[in-house]
């Protein structure tokens, strides 16, 4: 596998192997008596049962019990083989610069149930990356697990479970932490956003591997309990990642989530607390800041007969900083020994008849104001709105096909602050080009096709 | 007068017998299609041969237990030889614990408390075949 990952940034297309893989799949879809990707395959059930759209990510409670359950429930019948894959082919209109319509990008999961107790997901991603049709591929997310179901505690129904996964928080089963959503404003210049917002230049998202002890007590009490290290930087960039971008050494590091979920069957609500707290060496050498995440979560699901679907979704996280060094920046000042970071999103999304949804999005970072660390008006405050229209045509019982399923989506990514400002971002000086947040709008319209 | 009063006699014990009669699951199927939809389609499909989880329910009321022969039963609902999935059987099973209407079952429910949504789901059920 490493070896494929190995040729990444192919120069000449590689599309071929792409299409092939394709007509494999195609392939292997069209023998299996219902050939849909891999989980719906897996238990019988369709794409609506586990996604409220009738697409992937945002799960219903019944989806979140299947990944709680370590994606090792079936159907029964037999064994299926754990592979799907993903096309998505996206025009791009940005406020500034070109359009551009490609292939964005094609996914292959493999993802389902080894053993009653053995299940996981793996993505290998191949993004389109501009110019002369190069892609760049790499291991995406990746969550392995041990489940013991079926257990007692106390009289109670207990799961016990081990989730080896790469990316701290998208094993979580109410899927509303950043590493699940993404639902994170990009960060400015300087080190911007939470370590588990993940929205910063350097975040450990899919750079770190860890382990986490969870369980499901009553059916409604969740608790997870890990901890990660990052991947050496050879690693990442055999796994496809820039090593500019690694989170740099973190050690001392335990993660841990906590969550009551209730379904109410016709509505489903959680309220959940997560934390991080880790040493990091930015450079690897030299210096240690001391991080403290500490967030809450709240969501709330309206089902009923599944024609109106209302899924709220509320996540606030705060980071306390602790610099190991205080350097001095060009002006003269000091950068502070201590800091906070704040994530906040806030997303709201209406589904009906499980294939149309608009989904609304507020994205907020904000962070003590430092001059020396953000620049260039030492502010990282950015601001961002996310809105989504989305038609999903197949992916329930009584589609058309269950060969493969399809999403069609037009999204708008707005910003209102970017840098701590809402005019000329990049402090360029009198007379020159500014940049306002809006300039970094962009607008698209993608289709996907999963098999 | 004894044709009134046989003709009252008459009315009084056919009226009394449609009163008196069990209302035989006369349950709202529509609204009971709402209530299969929240409670059931997770993991069963109304379609006939379509297994999710659970079996197939197409022609449910009336069935043999345990009888689809392409879904994976489990011992218990096997062993189950007299059941036959009748409205009152159903009712019996769906108005409590899987677990506890049969131990060793592979059906995750809890049981459906309210009176009415049971009744216009069986009803529903009845619908289908």
């Amino acid at each position: 596998m490493l070896s494929f990952l190995n040729r990444r940034a192919l120069r000449r297309p590689k599309k071929v192997l792409l299409w092939c893989g394709l007509a494999a799949l195609l392939l292997l879809a069209s023998t299996a008596a219902q050939a849909i990707p891999a989980y719906a395959r897996q238990t019988g059930s369709a794409c609506a049962d586990c996604h409220a759209g009738a697409y992937g990510p945002k799960l219903t409670p019944y989806g979140m019990r299947f990944k709680l359950n370590g994606y090792t429930d079936t159907d029964g019948q037999g064994t299926k083989i754990p592979v799907a894959g993903q096309l998505t082919e996206t025009h791009t209109a940005p406020a500034r610069g070109p359009s551009s319509t490609a292939l964005t990008e094609a996914d292959l999961y493999i993802a389902g149930r080894i053993s009653d107790q053995f299940g996981g997901y793996a993505k290998i991603e191949s993004d389109y990356v501009g110019h002369n049709n190069t892609y760049n591929t790499r291991l995406s997310n990746l969550d392995l697990r041990f489940v013991a179901k079926e257990l007692k505690l106390g009289g109670k129904d207990f799961t016990l479970g081990v989730s080896v996964n790469n990316n701290p928080g998208f094993d979580d089963p109410v899927d509303s932490l950043p590493a699940a959503t993404e639902l994170v404003p990009s960060g400015g210049s300087g080190p911007t956003g939470t370590f588990l917002g993940q929205n910063g230049s350097n975040s450990p998202a899919r750079r770190v591997i860890g382990a986490n002890v969870y369980g499901l007590y009553d059916s409604n009490w969740y608790g997870e309990l890990g901890t990660y290290k990052s991947l050496p930087t050879s690693t990442q960039d055999r796994l496809g990642y820039n090593i500019a971008g690694d989170p740099g050494r973190i050690s001392d590091t335990g993660y841990f989530r906590f969550a009551y979920m209730k379904d109410l069957k016709r509505q489903f609500f959680s309220a959940g607390v997560v934390g991080l707290t880790t040493k990091r060496q930015l450079l690897r050498t030299g210096p240690t800041d001391n991080l403290l995440d500490l967030g809450y979560d709240l969501s709330y699901q309206f089902i009923g007969n599944r024609d109106n679907i209302v899924q709220l979704s509320y996540v606030n996280i705060l980071e306390r900083r602790k610099y190991g060094s205080t350097p001095t920046g060009p002006t003269g000042l000091t950068a502070l020994p201590r800091g906070v970071m704040h994530d906040e999103t806030l997303s709201v999304t209406y589904t009906f008849k499980q294939a149309y949804s608009l989904q609304v999005a507020h994205l907020e970072s904000n962070g003590t104001r430092d001059a020396v660390r953000f620049g260039p008006f030492g502010n990282p405050d950015t601001t961002a709105n996310l809105i989504t229209v989305f038609w999903t045509p197949f992916g329930k019982e009584d589609s058309f096909t269950s060969i493969a399923n399809l999403k069609l989506a037009a999204s708008w990514y707005r910003f209102t602050r970017f840098n701590g400002a809402t005019n000329n971002i990049f402090g360029v000086p009198f007379g020159a080009a500014q940049t306002k947040p809006g300039d970094l709008n962009a607008f698209s319209v993608y289709a996907s096709v999963a098999f | 007068m004894t044709k009134l009063f046989l003709g009252l006699c008459t009315a009084t014990l056919f009226f009394g017998w449609v009163l008196a009669s069990p209302p035989a699951r006369a349950g709202d199927a529509s609204a009971g299609s709402d209530v299969f939809k929240t409670e059931c389609s997770e993991c069963h499909s109304i379609k006939e041969g379509r297994n999710k989880k659970g079996p197939s329910l197409f022609g449910i009321v009336g069935r043999k237990a345990a009888s689809i022969s392409g879904y994976d039963y489990s011992d218990a609902l096997r062993s189950k030889t007299d059941w036959v999935w009748t409205q009152e059987q159903l009712h019996s099973y769906l108005s409590q614990p899987a677990k506890q209407a049969d131990p060793g079952t592979k059906m995750k429910y809890d049981g459906l408390s309210d009176a009415k949504q049971l009744d216009d789901l069986i009803s529903y059920l009845s619908t289908v075949h």
